[in-house]
């Protein structure tokens, strides 16, 4: 993957608070057009790289080029940053506000107002327009936060924790919102520590913890490689099969399933065969991808 | 540029449309009109009943004198305007309180109190009961000796009435004086004539020879240096509010992902700034409406209030020092925003500051003393006190221009510096949110950022 082909290619970059390194030689490529997920831990170091990226601190060692040029103000405006950190002027009123945040990245006048109509009936606050930002409930402010970041038509955008918050209608809008700009050739950059939210949404990832990257590459890539297959399972008897530590490494049990990890070359087809024999009823058998979460927990202990 | 323009425009439109901002412009001058007018009115007020005041003349040739100085009431005070108003413009309060009590109209009914053969006893006794019963106001006792001795009696209804006692007071001696002179054969208006005091006029020796200065430009620069000094109670909180701002809404880290600190923190000070400005444009204007029809009034009485005339450049030099003077502070007031993490904590940082104008502000007193020494010199290149001592020394006994000029420089760079190390400290200090920085995380951050 060359630089050229990448939106952003961070290479090297290290980033130190005083003693503290926040970031540690990372290098990633992300490709245009795709969801790329950085991934990991509170206090792994995803926000540090992201300020990086947005320009508002500088890495001590390494490169960043966002599309193709030296990172510089100038590309600022072709980034759209949801920050975790976030919020409104209290007394503002939304549309001046949104005025604001457009004018901070290039956009004014009848470009700025029209995009702030369409977005505002986009995520359903066109009748809060002239409303103040403290008149509206934490889940609307976010929304607006969205708009702000969004509405000057960015080609890199980047959401850091864009769902805390969120109730489940309006996770939904967003995702919605965030796949229909990626369909239309946005490349996004999200950033989280919750798993599952990755795992729906990413086309590739990067794993971060501690300050070093531990994994990155596309999702499907990963799992693929990732040779621990496990079975989720219902099933009455067969205990003993299930004891057997030639087929199965391990056995978590749920409240109804239970989930079993297979030993290392066995065959899952080998498992239900016994299964069988052994009289038990399998009423579930279904072979289950590992989880990022599994794969993280995996990899974190591996680099232990 | 556009982006420092947007921030401007932002700070100055949100806060000049607050309900505070309009309602404190039209309150301002209306407070100013009740602290000066209102107390002038009331004094006049009360003129507008007589006193009615009885007088026990024990003497037997005192009564017509009293009667009419008291009623004609002209203290030497009031008639002279011109004298009087240099006389008030520093007078302490109690002085002025007697000063404003002299403007009002004295408005007197003095009659005499006939003891006819009946003692003394027996007329304080119906006087005091024509008193009580609000027939009168108060009566006064001139004892047969009150030529030689000169003690008088009084008594009234309200003893606390002390603008009244000390007129009647003072009209009371004039008579008494003046029945003294009459009877030594003395003439009252040669005396008035030769106790005239002396009038000292003071030229100011300059190279196009000696030009007539009567001080005021003195009192100017003492005028610039409370104008600074309330402009920056009012608006450094203001100034601070706004820096902290974005801290305590979590806008701060959006507002970088666009744009540098310095034009950030820059357009924050010119935004509030120019809001001050239209206040402060405002209230100049409704202060020299007012202006304009008092000093038509004094003019009218004789008064000679005029501008001091002085060279065009020193107020060229007035108005450089005082937007130097006011953005010093105002930007140690964005340094300590820049710092905190809400304006509460802020507010008790800001203290020293206003030590600090206030030190400034001493110090023009042994500057203008000797405005050329050495330590003169260099109180005036410390920019948090060269606009006060710089401009003592201007309208004392001019500097050299560089001089000037250095002052103004080491001025207006520290403002840069200042605002730098403020949008420095401010944007560390984003990066960490949630405490307040020590000194010496201040001075890693700038170094570091």
């Amino acid at each position: 993957m060359n630089a050229a082909a990448s939106t952003l290619t961070l290479a090297g970059v290290t980033k130190r608070y005083d003693e503290f390194v926040a970031v540690n030689n990372l290098s990633l490529a992300v490709r245009p057009g795709r969801i790329f997920g950085i991934i990991g831990p509170n206090g792994a170091g995803k926000t540090t790289t992201i300020r990086m990226i947005v320009n508002i601190t500088m890495p001590d060692e390494g490169r960043i080029e966002l599309f193709g040029q030296e990172m510089n103000a100038e590309l600022q405006n072709r980034i759209g940053y949801l920050p975790e950190e976030r919020g409104l002027y209290k007394k503002m009123k939304i549309v001046d506000q949104l005025r604001f945040f457009g004018e901070l990245k290039n956009i004014k006048g009848r470009a700025a107002d029209e995009a702030i109509d369409r977005w505002l009936a986009r995520v359903k606050l066109a009748e809060w327009k002239t409303k103040k930002a403290d008149e509206l409930s934490k889940g609307m402010q976010q929304k607006i936060q969205f708009i702000a970041c969004v509405m000057h038509n960015p080609d890199l955008l980047i959401l850091d924790e864009p769902f805390s918050g969120l109730d489940p209608v309006n996770v939904e809008l967003l995702k919605e919102v965030v796949l229909e700009l990626k369909a239309e050739g946005k490349t996004i950059i999200f950033s989280t520590h919750q798993m599952e939210t990755a795992e729906k949404l990413c086309d590739d990832i990067c794993m971060i913890d501690r300050s070093r990257k531990v994994l990155d590459g596309s999702l499907r890539e990963i799992k693929r490689s990732f040779g621990r297959n496990s079975v989720a399972l219902r099933l009455e008897g067969g205990d003993a099969v299930l004891d057997d530590k030639t087929l199965v490494a391990k056995v978590e049990r749920h409240s109804d399933d239970l989930e079993a990890l297979l030993a290392a070359g066995a065959d899952a087809q080998a498992l239900l065969k016994r299964l069988v024999d052994a009289g038990a009823r399998v009423s579930k058998f279904e072979l289950v991808e590992p989880s990022l979460n599994d794969i993280f927990i995996a990899k974190v202990g591996e680099s232990e | 540029m556009r982006k420092f323009l947007a921030v401007v425009k932002r700070e100055y439109l949100q806060r000049v449309r607050t309900k505070m901002f309009i309602i404190m412009t039209i309150l301002g001058p209306v407070i100013m009109v009740v602290l000066t007018v209102v107390p002038a009115m009331l004094f006049t007020m009360k003129a507008g009943e007589a006193t009615r005041v009885a007088v026990i003349d024990q003497s037997g040739k005192l009564y017509e004198r009293v009667a009419e100085s008291i009623m004609r009431g002209d203290d030497r005070k009031e008639a002279s305007g011109d004298k009087n108003f240099e006389k008030n413009f520093n007078s302490n309060a109690q002085e002025r309180v007697k000063g404003a009590g002299a403007m009002m109209k004295s408005n007197y009914d003095v009659r005499q109190a006939l003891p006819g053969n009946r003692s003394l006893d027996e007329v304080k006794k119906e006087l005091n009961e024509q008193v009580l019963k609000d027939q009168l106001d108060g009566y006064i006792i001139l004892p047969p000796d009150v030529l030689e001795n000169g003690k008088v009696e009084s008594h009234w209804r309200n003893v606390s009435d002390v603008v009244t006692r000390g007129q009647i007071e003072d009209r009371l001696s004039r008579a008494v004086v003046a029945q003294r002179m009459a009877e030594a054969n003395i003439d009252v208006a040669r005396v008035d004539q030769m106790s005239k005091p002396v009038e000292m006029s003071a030229q100011k020796v300059t190279e196009g020879g000696s030009e007539k200065d009567s001080g005021g430009g003195f009192y100017l620069v003492l005028a610039i240096g409370i104008l600074i000094l309330i402009m920056i109670t009012t608006y450094g909180q203001i100034i601070l509010a706004a820096v902290v701002e974005e801290k305590e809404t979590r806008i701060a880290e959006v507002l970088f992902s666009s744009m540098r600190a310095f034009p950030l923190m820059l357009g924050k000070l010119i935004g509030v700034s120019l809001l001050a400005l239209t206040q402060y444009v405002i209230w100049a204007i409704t202060f020299a409406l007012f202006a304009l029809y008092g000093v038509g009034a004094f003019s009218a009485r004789g008064a000679d209030i005029s501008l001091p005339s002085l060279p065009v450049s020193f107020y060229v030099y007035f108005f450089l020092f005082f937007i130097l003077g006011y953005f010093i502070y105002a930007t140690l007031y964005a340094l300590i925003g820049s710092m905190v993490t809400t304006t509460q904590e802020g507010g008790q940082v800001a203290l020293p500051v206003i030590f600090l104008i206030m030190a400034g502000y001493y110090l023009m007193f042994p500057v203008v003393r000797a405005p050329n020494s050495g330590f003169a010199f260099w109180v005036s290149m410390i920019p948090f006190f060269s606009p006060i001592t710089m401009l003592v020394r201007i309208v004392s006994q001019t500097p050299p221009f560089w001089q000037i000029a250095l002052s103004l420089a080491i001025g207006f760079g520290t403002v840069v510096l200042l605002i730098w190390l403020a949008s420095r400290i401010y944007r560390v200090g984003m990066l960490m949110y949630g405490k307040r920085a020590s000194i010496p995380e201040v001075v890693r951050w700038v170094r570091q950022a």
